[in-house]
Parts: C-alpha cells; sequence; structure tokens
C-alpha cells in the first residue's frame, strides 16, 4: 500500500496549513552523501508496517507542513541524521540509508532508538527519537492510512472532518 | 516551544493608553467579554495580559504535544515554571497549571467546550434545600444575558434537552448529532430509564464566522482549526472596535486614591523589565478565580490591610471546583468508533443534576458528558510503544479501538475554610508571592461522585462492557490519580457576590462594595458551584456587569 500525499493535501489545506512551501529543507546537505527525504524514506520503511511503502509525499506534507518553525525543524533534522548515521556506522558499518531494511531495524533494536527517552532538549538520541522517529509514527498514525489500519480512518490528529455517526449494529 | 517567556520582540509598544475609560486586567472568556461589550457601545477599553498572543499558526505543533506522551498537560499552552508558580496547603496537590492557559484566549484555549447553564436551584439552595447560600440574583435575572452569550459564542444546541432550565431562545445552531458511543450509551439508557441527550458545544458547525470544526478530536486542550470557541476571537472583536491589548504584562498590584474608594492605577511590568502605570475610569479584574485573590491581597494597603476589597474578611474564602470523576469500559470485540467523531463531547446525562430527594439533598448534582476519545490516541500508543513496524501495529490494534466512557463534573458545597490566600514563603518571577490553595471538597461532592461513578457503570455493563475504571477525586486517593483525573478543574468562588457587604466581596452588578470603580468578573463571583461548566455563565455574567459599567460610565 502505497501512501499517497492526497488525502493528506486535501486536510492540511482544509485546515489553512499551506503544505506546498517549506521543501527546501528536505532537499538540502547533510553532510552524508543523502538528501534529509533519502533518509527518511529509509526510516519510515521500518518503522511503518511492512504492506506500507513510505513516499517522499507523503513524509515532505505531514514531517514539514506540520512543523510551524522551520528553521528549527531543519537543524534538528540536520543533527538528527548525523547522529542517526553515527549510530548506523557503529552498529552495522554504514550510512542509515545504505543499509538493508533488517540491518535498519537492527541499528534500532540495539541502540536507544525507541526504548530510549523521546524528548525535544534531550541527549542527542533523545532528540532523534523525538524529531525524527516521533514525527514519522505521529504522521502515519493520525493518517487515514494508518487508521484505518487500526479500524479508524479519521484518528485523533487528523482534521478529517466531524459527526462521522454510523448506525448501531444490532 | 517549552517555556513561557517572551517570544516577542522587545520592541513592542507595551505602554500605558491614555485617557482609558476601562481597564480590563485578564484576557480570558470574562476579560473578553467585557471588553468586547464596552468597546462596541463607544468606551476606550486597554486589556492587560499576563501571557502572551499565541501564534495561531502554531496550533497544530500544539495539538501535536498533547498527543505526544513526553509532554504534560501544562505544557501545552506553555504553563509552568517561575511565572506560574503556586503552593497547596490543602489535603492533596491541586495541578492548577494543568487546568488553565495565561495569553490572550485564556483557559478557553484550551477547554472542553461544554457549555450548560446552570439550573434555577443553583441560585437558590438556602431557600430550597437549607444549605450553602443563595445568589443575590436569579436565574431569571440572567436568563437574557446566557442567551446573549450563547449567541456571542455560537452554541450548537438542542432546545428540547430534558432536564435543563427554561429558555426562550433557540440555540444559534442545531446540536451535534449524537456520536457513535452516544448512541452506545442512549441504548443502554433506555434499558435503565436513563436519558442520554445532546450536549450544547461551543464548536462552530458551519453558521459562525470562524472556521467549522475539521475534526481534530483534540478540542481539549487544543482545536487547531479554530472550529471551538476561545475567548481571542472577542478579543479580536474589542480590538476592531478599537480596544488596545496589551500581553506579557502581568498586573503586579491596583492603587487606590487617598481616601481608598477608587482605584487609579494597575501597576504592571513588561518583558523589558520596565514597571507601568495604567489609568482609567472603572478597573475589572478578570483574570480567574485564582490570580484575582491574589492580586487582591497583592494589593493590601494602610486603608485595606487584609487585602483590595476585603473589608468583609471573605476575599479569597468560599472557594469551590467541580472534583472530577470518570468511567472508563471496555466493549469485548466492539467497535466504539472512538477518535473518528472529531469534537470530543457530543452527548451527556443531566437526569442526575437535581437531587433524589430536594428536601433532603445528601450529594452534589452531577454533570455527566459521554466521551468520544475515551483512551489514548492511535498515535499516542504508537509513541509510548517502543516496537517498530508490524508489531508496533500489531500493538495499536490490539490496544485500540473498544473503549468506552463518561466523564462529569460534580458540584461541591462553598465552606469557609475552603481558601486562595498567599504563600510568601514562594516568589513569582517577579518576586511577588504567589497563590495558595486550600480546598477539601467534602462529602456532598464524593456522594455525587458515587452516585455518577454508579450509573456510569451500570450503563457501561449493561453494555455487556467491563469497567477497568471507575474514580473520582473523592473516592479513590486523588494524588494517585492520572492528571486528568486529578482535581482542580473549573475554579469558582473566592471573591463571592452578595449584597451584604459584610459577607461578600462584589455586589449583585459585580462590583466591589469597597470600591467604586473596581469590578470583578470571574467564576470567582460564584456563590455556589452547581454542576454545570462555567464559562458561559462566567460569559454571561461579564456581560451583564459590562451593562452596569456602561450605564455608570454614561452617568
Amino acid at each position: 500500500m502505497e501512501l499517497t500525499r492526497r488525502d493528506a493535501v486535501t486536510a492540511l489545506t482544509a485546515a489553512g496549513i499551506t503544505t506546498t512551501a517549506g521543501c527546501a529543507g528536505l532537499t538540502g546537505e547533510t553532510g552524508s552523501d543523502a538528501e534529509p527525504m533519502e533518509v527518511l524514506v529509509s526510516l519510515a520503511d521500518v518503522l511503518y508496517p511492512s504492506d506500507i511503502e513510505p513516499t517522499p509525499e507523503f513524509i515532505e506534507t505531514f514531517m514539514y507542513g506540520r512543523i510551524t518553525d522551520e528553521e528549527s525543524y531543519r537543524e534538528e533534522l540536520t543533527a538528527g541524521i548525523e547522529t542517526l548515521n553515527q549510530l548506523a556506522a557503529d552498529e552495522q558499518g554504514g550510512a542509515f540509508h545504505t543499509l538493508s531494511a533488517d540491518q535498519r531495524r537492527s541499528v534500532i533494536e540495539n541502540t536507544d532508538l525507541r526504548t530510549g527517552p523521546s524528548e525535544p532538549d534531550g541527549s542527542d538520541v533523545a532528540r532523534v527519537n523525538y524529531y525524527l522517529l516521533d514525527e514519522l509514527l505521529f504522521a502515519f498514525y493520525s493518517s487515514p492510512t494508518g487508521g484505518e489500519l487500526i479500524g479508524n480512518t479519521n484518528p485523533r490528529g487528523f482534521p478529517g472532518g466531524f459527526g462521522y455517526s454510523p448506525s448501531l449494529e444490532q | 516551544m517549552s517555556t513561557n517567556e517572551s517570544t516577542t520582540t522587545m520592541t513592542t509598544d507595551r505602554t500605558p493608553v491614555d485617557g482609558a475609560d476601562v481597564c480590563v486586567i485578564g484576557a480570558g472568556p470574562a476579560g473578553a467579554m467585557v471588553a468586547y461589550s464596552l468597546a462596541k457601545r463607544g468606551h476606550d477599553v486597554v486589556i492587560l495580559e499576563a501571557g502572551p498572543r499565541f501564534d495561531k499558526e502554531a496550533r497544530v505543533d500544539r495539538m501535536k504535544d498533547q498527543l505526544h506522551p513526553t509532554h504534560s498537560d501544562n505544557e501545552i499552552w506553555d504553563m509552568g515554571g517561575e511565572r506560574d508558580e503556586y503552593s497547596t496547603s490543602g489535603e492533596h496537590s491541586w495541578p492548577v497549571n494543568q487546568r488553565r492557559v495565561k495569553g490572550v484566549g485564556g483557559t478557553s484555549l484550551h477547554w472542553g467546550s461544554v457549555v450548560p447553564r446552570l439550573y434555577e436551584k443553583d441560585f437558590e439552595m438556602q431557600s430550597r434545600h437549607g444549605i450553602a447560600r443563595d445568589w443575590p440574583i436569579s436565574y431569571e435575572d440572567l436568563r437574557p444575558y446566557y442567551a446573549q452569550a450563547e449567541q456571542e459564542i455560537g452554541v450548537a444546541g438542542d432546545d428540547e434537552t430534558p432536564f435543563f432550565p427554561p429558555r426562550e431562545e433557540s440555540y444559534p445552531m442545531d446540536p451535534l448529532p449524537l456520536s457513535y458511543s452516544d448512541k452506545l450509551f442512549k441504548q443502554a439508557g433506555e434499558e435503565l430509564d436513563i436519558t442520554v441527550h445532546s450536549m450544547p458545544m461551543a464548536i462552530n458547525t458551519g453558521e459562525y464566522d470562524r472556521n467549522e470544526c475539521q475534526g481534530y478530536g483534540t478540542c481539549q486542550f487544543v482545536c487547531p482549526s479554530g472550529g471551538k470557541y476561545s475567548a481571542d476571537i472577542h478579543v479580536r472583536k474589542a480590538e476592531q472596535q478599537g480596544a488596545t491589548v496589551i500581553d506579557e504584562a502581568p498586573v503586579q498590584r491596583l492603587n487606590h486614591g487617598p481616601a481608598g474608594e477608587e482605584i487609579t492605577e494597575a501597576v504592571y511590568k513588561t518583558p523589558d523589565c520596565e514597571t507601568h502605570r495604567q489609568t482609567a475610569d472603572t478597573f475589572v479584574a478578570a483574570a480567574g478565580a485564582f490570580e484575582t485573590p491574589r492580586l487582591l491581597f497583592l494589593s493590601e494597603s494602610a486603608e485595606y490591610p487584609n487585602g483590595l476589597a476585603n473589608s468583609s474578611g471573605t476575599l479569597g474564602k468560599y472557594f469551590m471546583g467541580h472534583p472530577p470523576a470518570g468511567v472508563i469500559g471496555i466493549l469485548p470485540g466492539e467497535n466504539t468508533h472512538q477518535d473518528e467523531y472529531g469534537p470530543v463531547v457530543s452527548g451527556g446525562i443531566h437526569q442526575f443534576y437535581e437531587y433524589d430527594n430536594p428536601d433532603d439533598p445528601q450529594r452534589g448534582s452531577v454533570n455527566m458528558f459521554t466521551i468520544n476519545v475515551a483512551g489514548p490516541s492511535p498515535a499516542t500508543m504508537a509513541l509510548q510503544s517502543d516496537a517498530i513496524g508490524d508489531d508496533l501495529l500489531n500493538q495499536v490494534d490490539a490496544q485500540f479501538g473498544s473503549t468506552i466512557g463518561v466523564n462529569m463534573s460534580i458540584e461541591m458545597l462553598p465552606r469557609e475554610d475552603n481558601q486562595i490566600g498567599i504563600d510568601r514563603s514562594t516568589t513569582d518571577n517577579h518576586g511577588n508571592p504567589v497563590p495558595d490553595v486550600d480546598i477539601t471538597p467534602g462529602e456532598f461532592a464524593r456522594k455525587g461522585q458515587e452516585k455518577g461513578l454508579q450509573v456510569g457503570s451500570n450503563l457501561i455493563e449493561e453494555m455487556g462492557g467491563n469497567v477497568v475504571y471507575a474514580k473520582g477525586t473523592q473516592t479513590a486517593e486523588h494524588d494517585g490519580l492520572t492528571p486528568l483525573g486529578k482535581g482542580g478543574y473549573h475554579p469558582l468562588g473566592g471573591t463571592r457576590m452578595g449584597d451584604d457587604p459584610t459577607e461578600s466581596v462584589v455586589d449583585p452588578t459585580l462590583k466591589t462594595h469597597d470600591l467604586d470603580n473596581l469590578y470583578i468578573s470571574s467564576g470567582g463571583v460564584f456563590v455556589t458551584s452547581g454542576a454545570s461548566n462555567p464559562t458561559l455563565t462566567i460569559m454571561a455574567l461579564s456581560l451583564k456587569a459590562a451593562d452596569h459599567i456602561h450605564e455608570e460610565l454614561q452617568a
């Protein structure tokens, strides 16, 4: 199942949030060989369920359209990718996005990614958890696509309209 | 943003306004209504607000903070830290900063927007039941102002709602439809002779001059779309009528003239550490039930050694709240469609607002609202887990979707020893002693909670559900409850209204008995608490006070 930009853009536009601007932050250099988006997609690929194919469009919309302080987020993104690549190099000997899915999962499972603290002002890894992993997971589990997999196409955090009220099942 | 430090430039003009007719202290619902009502009639109004003017674009980020398990509720609107210090000397902690917001819009920025009126009996507790005290005004006195407030903020409600007090005017908008979980409660209620009905909500369903609800499902504590009413709307309307708002300008004290009969100036600080003095003909203290008594205590003088407007000795006393309780159940194998509906609340139960035996009330009124978002959101569950990929999906899928819940606010009786005082051993960022909260809700509230918990549990069990949580602040160890389960909601009293200057702080027009040009507009003037969410009543009282102030200024 490919995540598309369509449903996200529709909803965010309705909410008055511009989603087309600001992509420069995700295409600039980060100090590694990859563009930030490439790293985020490789990260989302192991965070999201196996049936889901994350796309740059989906990530761009949710990761960027929902961040109002663009400059500070770009800084966190750049620093976070650097930390992620360092962890990947220590664990698997290469930049994160160059690793296989199994290797990327191994990086997460053998470090404080996910299991450690997630804090906006914490350690380097805590900030990776907060600004990269949690942003990606929030984007997915508050989207119609993520919600649908658990039986809810308008999960909390998503502006999918109001008043949905099916009839009682007898 | 994790602090409440100033984010605006130091060059913002925060100097006093020359020739102001009215100075309003506080830009929450009470201050906003007074300011707008007076500004539109041509009075020069200045509002001094302790907190900032929030960027509306940042609400999406605040919403994300709300759903992120890392953040506590007070962080969502930047509450906490030295600016917002307080003490609690009562029997349990009181999460004050999780229940209020300082800034333009005030606590309505994070409220749930449930807006029932008080009942007729709430104004007449002493004459009807021989307990507490009557208000010096009746429901009938406030009724036109209720209708006005409902029109101003845009309420979606059902004119035929059972149990509610009489109304002559229709709600401005049709009621929100019942959610799926409301329908489950309604169906179970029919078996138990319990009526489940829609609740009046200050949420725009499309007819008001603000964005329509877009269904984020996070009304409490952030509405990114602006479909939920918040008082920054009427602050903006007041500004359009010529009012001036000075934000990040906490008032340090009110000074009076030589005879002690009138306030002459509000002394406030600005982020550049300057001290300013705002003069006006009339002052309205609308800083909420925690901060208003504190400001009056801090404004003590030779004429008022026990605090400004406190010749009665009742300042800070008879403080109340609505002790909360809640029931959460799980319906095995059922999809309760939690989270899908949008507004957090759409239905409620007011059948137990009136007492079982009106001649011998044993318990507080019970105001129940069925919840469309019982339990954590899917995103919150995902962030709380350590898992990834399919394992994470399976975890979230297993946890989510079968919860159902009902929350309630309960009446407590006013007591002299429940009070807001001053803790002189602790100071805020300006060196001022902080407010101290000393409150014990008592047996009347406990019995009300027990009634509500029993009703909620019976309903969920009737559905075939398992009750997994049924607790109130008076039925469980308070400090062991979750942050949302603890008290502190709906602060009321402390500057109560009355005809007798020896037993109350303000008169029926909300003017202080002691000072000719000082009004108080806040939940602090409530004489009894009722159980209804109080903000609509606060706004109605504010509109009424504005009429009195207008008449006085014209004279």
